[in-house]
């Protein structure tokens, strides 16, 4: 994969140019993100199968709504990456409520504090985001994380910690605003 | 940070659909709530760009061969004709809120990506500008329930309707044109959720010109009782105006 000249400029004038349907525009922008994108979905699933038909279904997705896409509201890959995110984890759901149980305890995320940029993308928002997360408590460190990498809803989160769900609810929504002050200082 | 201050129920509500832990009821909720509240869109997006950082630590992994072949074969063919093009445009610029920035970009992105046809034909009478119009409830809300386009070149008027699909559904909508002193004008129904090319007459495409009027009433099944113009309420009223 040649990204290594990739930049949010070149991203921004691909997305405009598959906007106004042209393909090769989007053979460049997979070449540039496919392998960030297909990471994203097997972090997700864990599965290379059903990862590829996910990656698939993203590349069609973009160039369906690339007009969608507003310059001034997004960064290129934010927009691919939580595209991707939600297509997988709308995957995940559908395997069933089963695909979540037992995957509180002993969850291990790889922080990735030293994994190489591929992309000139937020190193710093990384950074900043990862000192945030890292300042609240560990328990609401781990249900945000679980939520946002596997798409448990509450009421799965408050039964595999055993925890009323009111209460993950506020250990969430507190957390989120903290994350929120934290980021804006 | 230990004290930072709650999250306004909407912002909460827009940070957990981001996150991902609402149920599927409570996701279509916010979803529609998306489509209707620019604000409220905002709000999810600037919580999706918040948390994105955490994916960005996620190792790159190459995606095996023949992925791409597979994507080419599915993209289909015809997705960028032009109408199509503008009319997602337009609905998109409801919907994220940025309806007078995306208009007067809309005007760009046509002209650059459309360059005129040389004119073979014999000269068409009168094709007037591009016009765009935002309809608006008539309570004061200032969410668009409609965005509408009106395009010369094609004798068309492109009408989407912003309201969740399926509502109402023993009512229709009806959309009238309303000129100078004319009576109110049907130019047809439309579906709730919907996006409408509506062929335009000449005698009708006349008559639209910036400062002419669009509104939606609410009509029973077969469209308005009346002859002279809508017989049920009028909930969407805009101003066709000059790109």
């Amino acid at each position: 994969m040649a990204a290594a000249a990739t930049t949010p400029e070149i991203l921004s004038s691909l997305m405009t140019r598959i906007a106004s349907g042209e393909r090769e525009a989007l053979r460049q922008l997979y070449q540039a993100t496919s392998a960030k994108l297909f990471g994203v979905c097997l972090r997700i699933l864990s599965d290379r199968e059903e990862s590829e038909d996910v990656l698939q279904d993203v590349f069609v997705t973009i160039w369906r709504r690339a007009d969608r896409f507003d310059v001034t509201r997004a960064s290129v890959m934010t927009w691919l990456s939580t595209i991707a995110r939600n297509r997988s984890i709308d995957r995940l759901r559908a395997r069933g409520p089963l695909a979540y149980a037992g995957t509180i305890d002993g969850l291990e995320i790889p922080d990735g504090a030293d994994s190489a940029e591929t992309l000139l993308s937020a190193a710093d928002d990384r950074n900043k985001l990862q000192g945030c997360l890292s300042e609240l408590d560990d328990r609401t460190q781990t249900v945000i994380r679980t939520a946002f990498f596997e798409g448990v809803t509450y009421e799965t989160l408050a039964r595999n910690m055993d925890a009323p769900l009111g209460t993950v609810k506020s250990w969430i929504r507190r957390g989120l605003a903290k994350l929120k002050g934290c980021l804006q200082s | 940070m230990s004290e930072a201050p709650d999250l306004s129920e909407a912002e909460a509500f827009a940070a957990e659909h981001a996150l991902g832990v609402l149920d599927a009821r409570e996701r279509a909720e916010a979803e529609i709530r998306m489509a209707k509240e620019p604000a409220f869109a905002a709000e999810v997006e600037a919580w999706r760009h918040r948390l994105s950082p955490m994916l960005d630590a996620i190792e790159p992994v190459p995606a095996p061969q023949g992925v791409w072949t597979r994507i080419e074969a599915m993209l289909p063919a015809n997705d960028n004709s032009a109408v199509m093009n503008k009319l997602r445009f337009w609905r998109n610029s409801a919907v994220g809120g940025f309806a007078l920035a995306a208009a007067s970009l809309a005007g760009v992105v046509v002209q650059v990506t459309q360059p005129p046809p040389v004119a073979v034909q014999a000269p068409v009478a009168a094709p007037g500008q591009l016009l765009n119009a935002s309809l608006t409830s008539t309570t004061g809300q200032p969410q668009p329930l409609f965005v509408a386009a009106y395009d010369p070149d094609r004798k068309a008027l492109i009408i989407t309707s912003l309201l969740p699909a399926g509502a109402d559904r023993d009512k229709v909508n009806q959309l009238w044109l309303i000129a100078g002193q004319d009576k109110p004008r049907s130019l047809g129904l439309i579906e709730p959720g919907k996006a409408k090319i509506i062929a335009l007459p000449l005698e009708v495409m006349a008559k639209m010109s910036a400062g002419a009027k669009l509104a939606v009433s609410i009509e029973p099944e077969g469209g308005s009782q009346s002859p002279d113009g809508p017989s049920g309420p009028v909930i969407g009223l805009g101003e066709l105006s000059r790109l």
